[in-house]
């Protein structure tokens, strides 16, 4: 039935009705008629046999045996089938029956009394009486007639007819009706089906139809209308989020491409900064080669042509000479300071260490310098225990800082007293030498600028005592060198100590790594296999100490002793890490890096830079994963290292900040909540980390160098999965309402340092994240 | 007088000291290269040699560690004289088998010094 149409369901159903109401109907009207029927002919065989017994009565008395008795009478009634008539004693007198009948002339019943009338039969025994004898038995059967028969084949056929009428006017009302009724549901399913199948919103239902049906194909438009509406805000929406797509593609393609642009203008001007330095230090040697040639020529020459005036007497020309050898000597001494100056602040001043006699030096410093001394009337006095015995240290450089300390105190002294004194410290371990002057003295706010580079104690002082005002400053770095110092203690007009304080064994330092002896090396993450570790470097004593710390440390290590080398070594062996020295002649550690990031193969290879002082903000632009300083420590050196090859957690949270401090503070921080977390220094390492695995949350500083908070929001928002990490901004800036526009849909806090507190920072990474997804460590 | 042997490629610095040594009583010997150094070293057999570090040819390390490998001419004193710019070279210098050096430009009196020093030390052998 289901797979019928509604409109067959509805005119089946009226069939169905109407064919069981007529069949009821007729059916009563049978039954009606023929017990109608039924009653006729009782009422007839009735009548019949009163008549039959009346007339055959007198018959029967004159004969009773009469045996001529016709029955043909009955032959007027059609309905008579059989008729018989016995005497008393069961002898057949007479008997009738219907032409064209064959009916069965029972025998008479036994005993009877009164007419006995089988109705269900429709047979009569009915006894004929005279004088209260009985003196027959007639014997009556009726039956249909064949006219009774024609009646109801007649009955039957109108019957038919009527049904079949009515059947046929049930389907035709039942199909116009239905109709009526169906089609608006017809096209209402078929609508529906279109619309399933064709998402065409834009199809309505048309019809006519009134009543509940109307209200439903109403309702079911105006749904289609809704969905319409919907669909199409919906479409607009997609279009509108993929031109924002688009235009978020196209902003990325042009962050892409200003950050290449900027990492090939900051390798170019890496490479022009190297370059200029370059150029710039073998300028430096080259002019100080330059000057000093004609230099020495006017000096010798000046030295040969003023002892030859001195021979002959000639003291005008000799004082004349004096003067030119005395600018010709300043001026050397100019040039020597700039180009020692140079030197240090390139980092490639060395020491020459050898053990001298300290006596011996001493004395030819008081040579040199009592000239210089007497001239302004000063003595110079030399307090040296005789037992000073000698010293390991580099010898040049002690007399370059005496005579220097020896010629300030001449030129701020007159007719005074200059002093050198030498003291070996009551622990035997250091040596003094101090540079006692009865002059001028200093202002405290003169002795602040004291030891700085270009910086006399006064500017005019340049102008009055000559000088360029480097050689304190050369003087403290080279006691420095030394593992010593230089100190001052001075009153202006109670004159000036210079003190410089050597370990009486300046020591072959390997001066770039500290506390290699130290038992607390970090060891590698690593126990099966071991990380291979490739350490550039030009220094063979750094990368034999380094190989040494690592090699016990864990790791494989390989090195290359240039830029060169490190970068054709890298590419065969593809390290699991690599070190990286950025002062190197030829290519160095900024060109190394460059062309490592340039690389695909080894771009993600984590590079720790050993850098001077400077350089922090260039290695991390360049995409370093980690800045040591030299002197290198070699607990920081294998933690770091460590840190940056040990497998990430299963879940972490991503700290990308360049303050060192902060990132200590927060890591500790959350090691204490029993969180584990990974550090980046900028974008750019916290990407690199990221593409090992995602952190279950980031605590996100904004200013860094290299990839800034910014940018790396930029690139996580163009990942779908790293979109959902939730982000906690932690910032020192002050933050523009344009800024905070950008940061709040994409981030779920902003703290500001130094505003926060410690609860505050764990409470946004508890609302951030389900503390169960972390894994304590 | 003691012979001294001056090995310098650079005229001036050359003329200058053979002149201001000279004047003092020294006679001078002149090389203007390593080789020439060496070679005049083994036949001039000076008392002292003063050797510039930076010479055409042979330079001067490995004119002085010749001078020194050669039983003939290895008691001869040797001062490099070194530019001022170049430290390393000293090292250097005695590394080689110099015997005391000095800066260049040459401060006469500090070198006389160290010349005097080093005859002191190495008499000159009367010559044969």
């Amino acid at each position: 039935m289901k797979s019928l149409s509604f409109r067959w369901q509805l005119t089946l159903f009226i069939l169905m009705i109407c064919g069981v109401t007529l069949s009821l109907a007729l059916v009563g009207l049978y039954l009606y008629d023929v017990r109608q029927f039924n009653a006729e002919i009782e009422s007839r065989l009735e009548k019949t046999r009163f008549l039959m017994v009346e007339n055959l009565t007198p018959l029967l008395e004159q004969n009773p045996e009469a045996t001529d008795l016709q029955l043909g009478a009955l032959g007027v009634d059609s309905q008579i089938a059989a008729a018989a008539l016995y005497t008393p004693d069961n002898k057949l007198l007479a008997r009738y029956m219907r032409p064209g009948a064959h009916e069965f002339i029972p025998p008479p019943p036994k005993v009877f009394q009164k007419p006995i009338f089988d109705t269900h039969r429709l047979v009569a025994w009915s006894p004929i009486v005279s004088n209260n004898k009985t003196i027959g038995l007639l014997y009556l059967k009726a039956a249909e007639s064949e006219a009774d028969k024609d009646r109801f084949k007649d009955l039957i056929k109108l019957a038919l007819i009527i049904f079949s009428s009515a059947a046929f006017l049930a389907i035709t009302v039942a199909f116009r009706l239905g109709g009526r009724f169906t089609q608006p549901i017809t096209e209402l399913a078929h609508v529906a089906t279109t619309v399933q199948r064709t998402h065409d919103y834009t199809e309505r239902v048309q019809s006519s139809a009134s009543g509940e049906i109307g209200e439903l194909i109403e309702s079911f438009n105006a749904m289609l209308q809704t969905v319409q509406t919907k669909t199409s805000e919906l479409e607009q929406a997609r279009e509108t989020a993929e031109g924002a797509k688009d235009q978020l593609e196209e902003a990325n393609r042009t962050l892409e491409a200003r950050v290449e642009d900027r990492t090939k203008l900051l390798a170019k001007a890496v490479k022009d900064a190297e370059e200029a330095s370059k150029a710039k230090s073998s300028f430096l040697a080259k002019m100080s080669h330059e000057l000093r040639t004609p230099l020495n020529a006017i000096i010798g020459y000046s030295e040969i042509l003023r002892e030859d005036a001195v021979d002959e007497g000639d003291t005008r020309t000799a004082d004349d000479l004096d003067k030119v050898l005395n600018a010709a000597r300043h001026l050397l001494g100019l040039i020597n300071d700039v180009l020692d100056i140079s030197k240090i602040e390139a980092g490639k001043m060395e020491l020459y260490l050898e053990t001298f006699d300290l006596a011996k030096t001493i004395n030819e410093v008081i040579a040199t310098a009592s000239p210089l001394v007497a001239k302004k009337g000063n003595t110079l006095t030399l307090d040296c225990p005789p037992d000073i015995g000698s010293m390991h240290a580099d010898a040049t450089k002690l007399r370059q800082m005496l005579l220097n300390l020896l010629s300030n105190a001449s030129k701020f002294t007159e007719k005074g007293t200059i002093t050198l004194k030498l003291s070996r410290l009551p622990d035997g371990q250091s040596i003094e030498f101090a540079v006692i002057d009865t002059g001028i003295g200093m202002s405290p706010e003169q002795l602040t600028r004291l030891f700085q580079a270009f910086s006399q104690a006064d500017a005019s002082t340049t102008s009055k005592y000559g000088g360029t005002g480097l050689g304190l400053a050369i003087s403290k770095q080279f006691a420095q060198m030394m593992q010593g110092d230089i100190t001052v203690q001075s009153a202006a007009g109670q004159g000036s100590t210079f003190t410089i304080r050597l370990p009486a064994t300046v020591e072959i330092k390997k001066p770039k790594i500290v506390n290699q002896a130290s038992h607390r090396l970090t060891r590698s993450p690593f126990v099966e296999k071991r990380p291979k570790i490739l350490v550039i470097d030009d220094d063979k004593d750094i990368r034999v100490v380094i190989s040494e710390i690592l090699d016990q440390s864990g790791y494989e290590v390989f090195t290359a002793g240039s830029g060169q080398q490190g970068l054709d070594l890298a590419v065969q062996m593809i390290p699991n890490l690599i070190i990286l020295d950025i002062m190197m002649p030829g290519m160095d550690g900024w060109t190394v890096l460059t062309k490592l990031q340039n690389k695909p193969a080894l771009a993600d290879v984590p590079v720790i830079i050993l850098s001077g002082a400077s350089g922090l903000e260039m290695a991390m632009s360049l995409g370093a994963a980690a800045v040591l300083f030299k002197p290198i420590d070699a607990n920081q050196l294998t933690a770091e290292i460590a840190a940056q090859l040990a497998p990430l957690p299963s879940s972490f949270i991503l700290l990308v900040e360049d303050d060192a401090d902060s990132r200590t503070l927060i890591t500790r921080l959350l090691d204490g909540e029993g969180w584990s977390s990974r550090a980046a220094i900028n974008g750019n390492a916290a990407l690199r980390i990221m593409k090992l695995g995602t952190p279950a949350m980031i605590i996100l500083d904004l200013k860094m160098s290299g990839m800034n908070g910014f940018e790396l929001l930029e690139v996580i928002g163009k990942n779908p999965e790293w979109k959902k990490i939730p982000v906690v901004v932690v910032t020192s800036m002050d933050l523009t309402s344009d800024m905070r526009d950008y940061l709040t849909p994409r981030t779920v806090g902003i703290l500001l340092k130094g505003r926060f507190s410690r609860e505050d920072l764990i409470g946004s990474i508890r609302r951030s994240i389900s503390t169960a997804a972390l894994t304590p460590t | 007088m003691p012979k001294i042997l001056l090995v310098e490629d650079n005229e001036m610095n050359r003329d200058m000291l053979t002149r201001r040594l000279e004047k003092r009583g020294y006679t001078i010997v002149i090389a203007v290269d390593g080789g020439a150094g060496v070679t005049l070293a083994k036949s001039e057999l000076p008392d002292l040699i003063l050797m510039d570090m930076s010479l055409p040819v042979l330079d001067g390390w490995d004119a002085t560690k010749q001078v020194k490998s050669d039983p003939a001419t290895a008691n001869i004193p040797v001062i490099a004289l070194t530019a001022h710019a170049m430290e390393g070279d000293r090292q250097k210098a005695l590394g080689a088998g110099c015997d005391d050096f000095d800066t260049k430009p040459v401060e006469l009196n500090r070198l006389l010094l160290k010349i005097e020093d080093l005859l002191k030390k190495f008499p000159p052998k009367p010559k044969a």
